[in-house]
Order: structure tokens, then C-alpha cells, then sequence
């Protein structure tokens, strides 16, 4: 028989370079020799932390330590030195080693007829020459570097952040996009925590959590809560009272494609009996669930399995109707349902007391069919209404924004979407016309354009990043590095390495191991082309549909 | 859907135009069959742009799909358009026969074209497998790979060569290629009953334990059955636009030179 020592989380830690040594030297630093090591439970102790979830980085002069929209899983605490953020409006996007997308003129789109290489995947190598890069010792240390930091400074409103200064952490807890952008002025040493330690440390440090959640409550909760609907009527004092209420909660894990894949090949009630449990059926409902960011399943049980009524997004709620009922004086109100994480998902949990002061109180003077909508309808699908959904659950394109679904009931495999991705992809389609099916649909192998793009978390020079004007998720080529971190990450495979070839159709490989240059793959939604994704635009059968799941049950999928 | 019965219209009004203005220039002693003609070379030149828009993926040239509603109105017009043309179903003289007959038989290979891929794309998807057509070969290999697999555990475990006698007498050839092609075509039923009869007339001779491997190859061959199913309708949906285009060039290599003919000898 086989055998296989138990994994423990950190057999693979965050930097092998962290000795006992550095972590005992880290231990002086005032931030961290104000934790009361003795909070923390014997299995996760705070040098364990330091030791495996964080790691030192040097920063030389004008390099960016993060980028305004990019998703990190990291928060920085400043060792030595100075680094700058950037204030509104923040750094081009050229600066930051992004593409700018420019939509072709017709002359433009025109030439790519002829201009257009029977060779697949050729690039001007000239063009790599000057970019702003510092290779580290690895692929996956390469940085990203302001080339001039005085004309930067003159230009541009910045804030300097000293040694001691925390920062990083709401983006990384919430999977939300960076807000701003960070730089080093002087050389720099940061100590970089990981998602999974900095949890660890908000969780058994009373120090570190007042200080996160306050800057949460601060810069964020506010806003967050007067942007729903359910709050609207409140004013400024009465939000502030919700949002001193308001617990946070992170349920999953954040890098939870690993677990996903690994999940794959599972049956639905065991995935499910694997996901994180935020509220079970039949427990008492002590508060309203608000999700800010990730998704959460919404089930019941059904059989010898779970049957999937809805799932949970950003800005969505439950409980509301449970705890309106109890509140009305129906006794024995339990939840109906057992919600549990999809992933990685962030709560804010608004206990029942302030939703009943706030809110309740509000809906007494209104009539019943204006206030939030009841759930009741959920409990009223059959498993045939809701399998649709279930299945988009179970394999995840909920997260698709832009998901490629091709109605084969339509498609007549003629490939035109695939020639005409081609055609305006350097000869090398950007998907494959193929992927998993229900019913008539198939959800092709093409990039989703995720709400939650785990692909865009660990690119070590930002080169895969969110356009922030059309929310696409693209790849600069000149300054990606072939890592390959981005096509690892993604749950759906749909990012793939090409090998590039020069201009005369020779293979470009690296001087030093004479292996071939890598460049990540994806569909961009034909950014810059003046068609829109080429893909919909060439099917003569209108069968390819770009879906945003977000919005996909309430109309997509009907037949137009 | 609106957008169809606007084309329709329009297409409609075109035809009652040109009809008009060539019953009028007949009146008064004009040319109508030059302006039928004229008519008729703008509605195929037309229909030809189809297939430059389709090299042209990266223009805004409007979506394919709109074109490919426009050809196909465009195409019925085009046959309304010839037989007011000629006047008759059927022209005199050989070169103009050559002509119609191209004609008619480009406007046929897109009828039937029309028609497979409304027909053949519902009956794909509910063979319930997908495939590319470029992987059916590869995909056919991997079938055959695993029944023959399936053989030497059969005889490694139970010692007995039958499943593997049969298999090399009969199924070998069902897993060689995809087969059924006329069959499959038609929707037929060939390919299933040929299966499953070859797996009932050798279950009496088997024992519990190599029926067991019998269910395998079944499944295997049940399997291949569908994926041959996509590899002929595949190939239809893909083959008949290897008639329809060389006959549309042809025919478009033909009015030019009617044109020129025309335009020399006769005006």
C-alpha cells in the first residue's frame, strides 16, 4: 500500500528564503512585537505565520509594489524606506506596464488582411527591448519599474508611506481590486503577508483586527452599505449605527481554484458537504447575510443530495424574510435553506437588532408588496425549473462575465468564430470551440472575463489585468513573462502559452537554456477591434452569445 | 424575427419594381430584359459579397448573421429575378442553358444547404457527444485503443478467447473508420441495430464475467456510433459548401461574360 504523509498547510510556505533568523529579527519590529503571541493556538503559532505566510521583498527605486485595479492576495508592511501611493487620478496606464486599448481605425482594421502572418503567433521582438522591466532572480520575482520617479512625483498628487505603515490588507481580505497604486521612492524592505496569515492575524490579534476593520470601516462599509438598496432610506448617522454593528466574516479559501479542481471529478452533494458553512438549515437567523464580495450557494436538502435554489453575488442578501417574520412575532422561525461558500466569499453579517431598529421599523410603514422581495418563490421550483442553474453553479461559470455560449442547437460547426478569432488574433484562435454541455448549451473554452479573476492574482508584473473602462480582462504582451502563473491559476483552462515567433517565422527562445519564449494566451473580447468579439460578430447562425451570468437568469438564455 | 419579415418586404417591393419598371419599358418599346438583367447581376453580385465578408472578420461590415439572412432572401429574389429574366423556366441555346443550369443548381446546393443546417445541428446535440470534427479521427483511435484493451483483460482474466474471436471477425471492422456514412445521413437506425446484434448473437456463448467485458465494448461501440454520426453530419455540413461555391463562381464567371456577350453582339 501506498502511503503519504498527512499535508499540512504550510508545506509549501509563501518564501523558502524566511529563516529563523529573519522571523526572530521580524519579531523585534514594533508592529509585530505588539501581538500577544499567546493568543494564538499552538497549531497556528504567530512565528509559523511570520515564517510561512510572509515574506521579505527589496524594492529598488521606482519599483511598483502594487497597481490601482489589480487583485492581490498580499498585504505590505513597510520594513525600511519610503514608498509613495498615488492619489486620484493615478498612474497611466502605460506607466503601469498595461496595455492602452485604442479602438482601430478602418484603415487600420483593414491592413490586418494583409498585414496578417501565415505564420502563427509572430511578434516584432524589437519591441520587447525596451520594456520596463527588472528580471529577478526568478520568472515569478520580475518587477515592474517607474523609469522616472522625479517626473512621476512632479506630476502626479502622492502620499509617502514610512517604515511601519500597513497597507494592502482591504484589497486582499475583500478580493477586491487595488484602489491605488504604490511605488518605491527610496530603496525599500516590505514585509509581504499573505491572505492566509493576514486572516490568522486579524483573527487572533486584537490589535490588527481593530486596525483592519476600522480602516474598513472608514474608507469602505459606509459606502458599501448606502450603495444598497435595502439602506437607501437611511441617513448618515443611523448608516454609521449599521455599520458599527456589521460583522465581517471571510468564509473559504481565497486561492479556492486549487480546491476546485482537485473537486472536479466529485458529485455534487459531496462538493457541497466540502463548502464552507456560513448559515445552516434550521438554525436561528441571528442577522442579516450580506455578501460584498465572492459567491455563496443557497441549498436545500433534497433526497440523498442538495438541491441548489439561487446563488448569492456581490451586493446580494438573505434573511431578511426570516428575520421579518420572527419580528412580526411568528414563533420558531428557522432558515429554511443552508448557505455555504462558493470559494472564497466575504460577508457582512448586520445583526438582528439593528436590522429590526433600521430597517424593519422602516418597512412597517410600507406596504407588504413594496418592501424586499420574498424568497418564497425559490422553495417553489422543481428540480427540472432549477437545473440550470445548478449546474452553472456546480461548475462555477457563475463567476463569467462574459461567458462564450454557443446555442448548438444553432451552431452548425462550420468554425467561422474560430477562423474569425484567428483572423484577428496573430493566425492562433484565442478559444476552443468546445467545452462542457447541458441541455442544447455548451459553454466553449474561452476566457470569461471573471467577476472574481483568480487568474489576475500572483502575475508578477501585472501584465494580465482588468481594463478598467470595459471590465475585460486582458494580457499585455510586452510585458508579460511567460511565467505561466495566470494559465496555472485559471479554473476553466482557459489560458494558454504560446510559443512566439519572429517577424521571420523562426521560434524565439532564450539565449541562456535555448528554451522557447512563452507568451499567455486569452481572449480579450477583441479589444481595439472595431467589431467586438469577433467570434459573435462572424456567426452567421447567431449561436455564439457572450453571457454575463450575473444577468444570464434573467433573459440570456432565452431564444431570440 | 421582425427583421426577417422587413427583409421579406423589401425584397418583395424590389422584385414589384423592377417587374414594373420592365412592363413599362416594354410599353414603350425600351429594353426591359436589360433592366431585369441589370437587376438580376446586382442581386447575385449580392449574394457573392457573402463570402468576401466572411474573409473579412475584423470590419464592421454588420454581423454575419444579417448577412446570412440577406443571402438567403437575397437568394430567392435572385431565382425570381431569372425567371423574369428569361421569361420561362428554361432558356434556348447552349450557352445560355450551361448558365441556367449552374444557376439552378447553385440555388438548389443552398436550398438543401439551408436545410441540413437547420436539421442536422438539433439532431447533433442530441446525440448527446460533442466532437470536433478534426478530432474524430484521434477520438475513433481512442476508441478502438480502449475496446482492444478490453479484449486482453477479457481473455487475461477469464482465459477464453470468444469476445476476442468475434471482435476480430466482425466489430474490428465497425472500430476501424467511422462507418453507417449513408445511413447515418439519413437518420437511420443502422449503425445501433448492426451493434447491438453483433453483441446478441455472441451473449449465449459467454459467461457472467466476460458479459460483463461485453458491456464494455457495447458501450465502446454505442459510443463510436455517435461519434460517426458527427463525423457524417459533420462532413455533410461542411461538404456541401465545397458544391455550392465553385458553382457560385461559376456562375458569376458566366454573367460576366453574358454581360460582355450582351453588351458586344446585341445592344
Amino acid at each position: 500500500m501506498a502511503t503519504l504523509s498527512r499535508p499540512k498547510r504550510w508545506d509549501t510556505p509563501f518564501s523558502p528564503d524566511m529563516t529563523d533568523e529573519e522571523v526572530q529579527r521580524l519579531c523585534e519590529i514594533k508592529e509585530i512585537a505588539a501581538i500577544d503571541k499567546d493568543k494564538f493556538p499552538a497549531s497556528t503559532p504567530l512565528e509559523g505565520i511570520l515564517k510561512n505566510d510572509c515574506r521579505t521583498v527589496r524594492y529598488e527605486v521606482g519599483d511598483i509594489v502594487i497597481r490601482e485595479g489589480d487583485y492581490g492576495n498580499s498585504a505590505f508592511l513597510i520594513l525600511s524606506g519610503d514608498l509613495r501611493v498615488v492619489l486620484s487620478p493615478g498612474l497611466p496606464d502605460e506607466m503601469l506596464g498595461r496595455t492602452k486599448i485604442r479602438k482601430k481605425s478602418f484603415l487600420e482594421a483593414l491592413s490586418q488582411l494583409w498585414k496578417k502572418s501565415i505564420i502563427p503567433e509572430v511578434r516584432d521582438t524589437e519591441r520587447y527591448r525596451d520594456r520596463s522591466l527588472r528580471k529577478g532572480s526568478d520568472s515569478g520575482t520580475a518587477q515592474v519599474f517607474l523609469q522616472d520617479v522625479p517626473a512621476v512625483l512632479d506630476s502626479n498628487k502622492t502620499a509617502v508611506l514610512g517604515a511601519g505603515a500597513l497597507f494592502g490588507e482591504l484589497a486582499a481580505l475583500g478580493r477586491l481590486p487595488r484602489t491605488s497604486s504604490v511605488f518605491a521612492e527610496t530603496q525599500a524592505t516590505v514585509l509581504e503577508i499573505r491572505w492566509q496569515g493576514l486572516r490568522e492575524l486579524r483573527k487572533f490579534d486584537e490589535g490588527w483586527r481593530d486596525a483592519i476593520d476600522k480602516r474598513y470601516r472608514e474608507n469602505a462599509l459606509n459606502a458599501y452599505l448606502s450603495a444598497t438598496q435595502l439602506f437607501s432610506h437611511l441617513d448618515d448617522d443611523n448608516l454609521q449605527a449599521v455599520a458599527d454593528s456589521a460583522l465581517f466574516e471571510t468564509h473559504g479559501k481565497f486561492d479556492w481554484h486549487v480546491t476546485y479542481n482537485k473537486m472536479k471529478d466529485m458529485d455534487n452533494a459531496s462538493i457541497i458537504e466540502e463548502e464552507p458553512v456560513i448559515a445552516r438549515e434550521g438554525d436561528y437567523p441571528d442577522g442579516l447575510l450580506m455578501i460584498r464580495a465572492g459567491f455563496a450557494r443557497v441549498s436545500v436538502k433534497k433526497g440523498n443530495g442538495r438541491q441548489t435554489l439561487t446563488y448569492l453575488k456581490a451586493g446580494d442578501y438573505y434573511g431578511d424574510d426570516e428575520l421579518y417574520r420572527a419580528w412580526k412575532g411568528e414563533e420558531n422561525v428557522a432558515l429554511k435553506v443552508t448557505i455555504t461558500a462558493l470559494g472564497y466569499v466575504d460577508v457582512l453579517r448586520v445583526p438582528s437588532n439593528s436590522i429590526e431598529e433600521y430597517l424593519f421599523s422602516h418597512w412597517a410603514t410600507r406596504k407588504k408588496e413594496d418592501i424586499a422581495p420574498m424568497k418564497m418563490e425559490l422553495f417553489d421550483q422543481t428540480l427540472a425549473d432549477g437545473a440550470l442553474r445548478e449546474w452553472t453553479v456546480q461548475e462555477r461559470f457563475i463567476n463569467g462575465t462574459q461567458t462564450m455560449m454557443i446555442n448548438l442547437d444553432r451552431c452548425v460547426r462550420c468554425d467561422d468564430c474560430v477562423r474569425a478569432c484567428s483572423d484577428t488574433h496573430q493566425g492562433n484562435p484565442r478559444f476552443i470551440r468546445h467545452g462542457k454541455t447541458f441541455d442544447h448549451w455548451m459553454v466553449a473554452n474561452a476566457c470569461m472575463h471573471c467577476a472574481d479573476p483568480v487568474c489576475m492574482i500572483g502575475c508578477p508584473t501585472g501584465a494580465i489585468h482588468r481594463d478598467l473602462s470595459g471590465g475585460m480582462v486582458i494580457i499585455n504582451d510586452d510585458t508579460c513573462i511567460g511565467c505561466e502563473t495566470c494559465a496555472n491559476s485559471c479554473p476553466y483552462s482557459n489560458i494558454r502559452m504560446a510559443e512566439i515567433r519572429d517577424t521571420t517565422g523562426r521560434l524565439v527562445v532564450d539565449p541562456e537554456n535555448q528554451k522557447p519564449i512563452l507568451k499567455a494566451t486569452k481572449c480579450d473580447l477583441c479589444a481595439g477591434q472595431r467589431t467586438g468579439p469577433a467570434c459573435v460578430f462572424a456567426c452567421p447562425h447567431d449561436a455564439v452569445k457572450r453571457v454575463d451570468f450575473r444577468e444570464a437568469f434573467s433573459g440570456a438564455f432565452e431564444e431570440n | 424575427m421582425m427583421r426577417i419579415w422587413i427583409y421579406i418586404f423589401l425584397a418583395i417591393l424590389f422584385f414589384l419594381f423592377i417587374g414594373f419598371w420592365a412592363s413599362q419599358a416594354e410599353q414603350f418599346l425600351g429594353k426591359p430584359s436589360q433592366i431585369t438583367g441589370w437587376a438580376l447581376f446586382a442581386s447575385v453580385s449580392f449574394l457573392a459579397l457573402f463570402s468576401v465578408r466572411k474573409r473579412l472578420p475584423f470590419l464592421s461590415l454588420a454581423p454575419a448573421s444579417r448577412w446570412f439572412l440577406l443571402h438567403t432572401i437575397g437568394g430567392f429574389l435572385a431565382l425570381s429575378l431569372f425567371w423574369l429574366h428569361m421569361g420561362s423556366l428554361w432558356p434556348v441555346g447552349l450557352g445560355d442553358e450551361v448558365m441556367a443550369g449552374l444557376f439552378y443548381a447553385v440555388t438548389l446546393s443552398g436550398i438543401i444547404g439551408l436545410f441540413l443546417e437547420k436539421l442536422y445541428p438539433h439532431y447533433l446535440t442530441r446525440s448527446g457527444v460533442e466532437c470536433i470534427y478534426e478530432r474524430i479521427p484521434n477520438e475513433i483511435f481512442e476508441i478502438r485503443s480502449n475496446a482492444e484493451e478490453v479484449l486482453l483483460k477479457c481473455a487475461e482474466e477469464t482465459g477464453s478467447d470468444t469476445l476476442g474471436q468475434h471482435y476480430l471477425e466482425t466489430l474490428h471492422w465497425f472500430f476501424q473508420r467511422p462507418r453507417f456514412f449513408l445511413n447515418h445521413a439519413f437518420m437511420g437506425q443502422s449503425a445501433q441495430h448492426w451493434v447491438r446484434h453483433q453483441c446478441q448473437i455472441l451473449e449465449r456463448y459467454l459467461d457472467e464475467k466476460e458479459r460483463e467485458y461485453l458491456k464494455q465494448i457495447f458501450a465502446l461501440a454505442d459510443y463510436k456510433r455517435k461519434i460517426d454520426f458527427h463525423y457524417t453530419a459533420q462532413r455533410i455540413l461542411k461538404g456541401w459548401l465545397l458544391i455550392h461555391l465553385p458553382i457560385s463562381v461559376g456562375v458569376m464567371a458566366l454573367t460576366l461574360w453574358h454581360l460582355i456577350v450582351v453588351h458586344v453582339y446585341f445592344l
